[in-house]
């Protein structure tokens, strides 16, 4: 039996804050320690879920990507299917509905992506929240789409300058702001890492992908060898193998970003002999710091992968090896994105697509009666400027240039 | 109770040399402590000027190695105590017991290292004591009383005591509730060190019937920030003055 409250796996967790941040960490694990065991509370985020969010997502048979690479059958859980496009929605609304049963009134939250933020500015403005979202520079630029939906419901979006100018400097602003604004504001943070009780919070409310998997798995009655997520922080793959946690079976493989390549700065692979144990945002886990103790840099294609530090939940889950891990390049995550595509129609987020370049790698190498579920986190509508930018770079430019005379007239 | 002030500076910066001729300028200034920061790429406790303190020093090649030969030389200047400020990640890569001996080593008579409260504390307390080095608690005006209860009923000699919410750096006008708080550990037997917003002589005035010493940081950051070019020495040692 999984408890609901860990703290700490294995050596890795906690709550490493300072004293300025406890009563709003204390408060949140005993107000979602009671919310998870109050009928009213389940009944209410069942409900968003199902209206909003509009789950249960559908779990596809990728029939001619299978036929396509001659191997394993290949499912796709199209959790990007979620309203607002990614798996973030689930974790949102359920702290949402916390940061209501506390009485805050303004809710911030850090993006990379910005499927996280963009669920959070949804939500917010469903529920009546104000909202700020913190985000890098460079994963506003990069992530422009995202931007522009998150104002549209009136969220503020804070560009972060300082450090890398990516996600983990998103964290460390919002968590600034929270130092000061926790009386009347919840930091609803996007992933499974984090003080506690935030990695524990994260993967329960993460866990209804996994339970809506396991139930087809069951109905549909598939002999599921291997499930395939990508690990930014870890919340889509924690929730999407939650049931499976405490089987042997089925393999479970998490996907990071390989990036460009293996030096310092070129990927985002913690789990792949380059992390080292380290207490960056409040928690304890594996990070790619350099030789003096300092965060490294990171790089992936997907702004949801380039992050320093992993969950610590997976981390342990690595070194008891019930996860494995893998790397992809950010070629071979363009390549899958384009094939998924080609063959079945859908857009993988570039996250995601780390995730489903995996599966094509692994397909081949297994029997057709055997199956492998890849977790599609997202799609890839917010990543319209990298791919047209990557894909079809000539006719994507002199498209913008049009656009920004004719509208400059 | 005279006005005692306990000065923040971070290592290496604005780079080696002048961090040393700053730390000179704090104490012939008269500061009775002094708090050196070994800076780290992600200060979530820290505003703006701390940070870019922090990773103008680390451009500067700050290591922590060389950051405790800093200390060393330092140490030869005064006679005053030096804590060192830290983050816990700096901490615990190097080895907690490694860091706290050569805290020791290097002349420190303790640390402060925000992000390892009491009971996260990898065992720098314990650790600490055995070492006979002061690891000293951070505490905020939101802390609960019985937690509060908890750290000061062990009879530390100081605690760092955050004036307000938030992080270092913008202006604390200190009134009715800080003064509450300060009462509240004053209640104990322990040396209150007590900063965050302190820029003034009037702040530290109101301070010091409540504190053993205030703690002034991002005050002395803005002042090298705003006068390039200038020596530090004569900023800081002016900045001194004004302050005491
Ligand atoms: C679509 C998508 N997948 C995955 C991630 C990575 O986060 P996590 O590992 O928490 O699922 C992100 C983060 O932004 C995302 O947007």
């Amino acid at each position: 039996m999984q408890r609901l409250y860990n703290d700490f796996f294995g050596s890795f967790g906690g709550r490493y804050v300072a004293e300025i941040l406890r009563p709003p960490l204390d408060e949140l694990e005993r107000v979602w320690l009671e919310a998870m065991k109050s009928d009213d509370f389940q009944k209410e985020l069942d409900t968003q879920l199902t209206e909003f969010a509009g789950r249960p997502t559908p779990l596809m048979f990728a029939e001619n990507a299978t036929k396509a690479l001659k191997g394993a059958k290949i499912y796709i859980k199209l959790e990007g299917l979620a309203n607002t496009g990614a798996h973030k929605i689930n974790n949102v609304l359920g702290q949402a509905l916390l940061a209501k049963r506390m009485g805050k009134q303004r809710i911030i939250a850090e993006t990379g992506a910005g499927q996280h933020g963009f669920a959070t500015a949804a939500v917010c403005a469903k529920l009546g929240f104000e909202c700020k979202v913190y985000m890098g520079e460079i994963d506003m630029k990069r992530q422009r789409p995202n931007v522009f939906w998150m104002e549209l419901f009136g969220a503020e979006v804070e560009p972060v300058k300082g450090g890398s100018s990516t996600l983990k400097d998103a964290v460390n602003e919002a968590l600034r702001d929270w130092a000061s604004s926790f009386e009347t504001t919840h930091y609803l943070l996007g992933s499974a890492l984090g003080p506690s009780p935030y990695p524990d919070m994260a993967r329960e409310f993460q866990s209804v992908v996994g339970r809506e998997v396991e139930s087809e798995i069951n109905r549909r009655n598939l002999d599921v060898e291997t499930l395939i997520a990508c690990v930014g922080g870890g919340s889509n793959a924690i929730g999407f193998f939650y049931p499976f946690l405490d089987e042997t079976t089925p393999r479970l493989i998490g996907v990071e970003a390989g990036g460009t390549g293996n030096s310092p700065g070129e990927h985002a692979s913690r789990m792949s002999g380059s992390g080292k144990p380290g207490i960056v945002h409040g928690y304890k886990s594996l990070f790619l710091l350099d030789d003096d103790g300092q965060v490294g840099s990171t790089h992936s294609i997907s702004a949801g992968l380039d992050y320093p530090g992993i969950g610590p939940q997976l981390a342990y889950l690595g070194q008891t090896k019930r996860i494995e891990f893998t790397k992809i390049s950010d070629r071979e995550a363009l390549d899958a994105l384009q094939f998924f595509a080609k063959n079945e129609g859908i857009i993988f987020a570039l996250e995601s697509a780390h995730a489903g370049a995996e599966a094509i790698k692994l397909a081949k190498s297994l029997s057709p009666e055997k199956s492998i579920i890849v977790n599609m986190s997202g799609r890839g509508d917010k990543d319209l400027f990298i791919l047209a930018g990557n894909l079809d770079k000539d006719k994507w430019h002199s498209f913008l240039e049009k656009e920004v005379k004719e509208n400059a007239k | 109770m005279p006005n005692r002030i306990m000065a923040h500076m971070v290592a290496f910066y604005p780079d080696r040399e002048s961090s040393i001729k700053i730390a000179g300028a704090l104490i012939d200034g008269g500061c009775s402590y002094l708090e050196i920061q070994f800076p780290f790429s992600d200060p979530t406790a820290d505003g703006t000027y701390i940070q870019k303190a922090c990773s103008r020093a680390l451009q500067e090649g700050f290591k922590v190695n060389p950051g405790f030969r800093l200390i060393s030389k330092i140490r030869k200047l005064t006679d005053i105590p030096i804590f060192i400020m830290g983050y816990a990640n700096t901490v615990c890569f190097h080895g907690v017991k490694k860091f706290l001996d050569e805290c020791v080593c290097s002349g420190a008579q303790g640390i402060i290292i925000p992000d390892l409260p009491f009971d996260y504390d990898e065992g720098i307390f314990s650790m600490g004591e055995k070492a006979g080095l002061n690891v000293i608690h951070v505490i905020a005006p939101s802390i609960h009383d019985e937690r509060l209860r908890m750290i000061l009923s062990r009879g530390p000699e100081y605690v760092y005591a955050v004036l307000r919410k938030g992080i270092t750096g913008s202006y604390t006008t200190i009134g009715d509730e800080n003064i509450r708080f300060l009462k509240k550990v004053g209640a104990y037997r322990v040396k209150i060190l007590s900063g965050f917003g302190i820029s003034t002589k009037k702040q530290v005035n109101v301070l010091s019937a409540y504190v053993h010493a205030s703690v002034v940081g991002t005050a002395f950051i803005k002042e090298i920030m705003q006068n390039r070019g200038k020596s530090p020495y004569k900023i800081i040692i002016k900045k001194m003055h004004a302050l005491l």
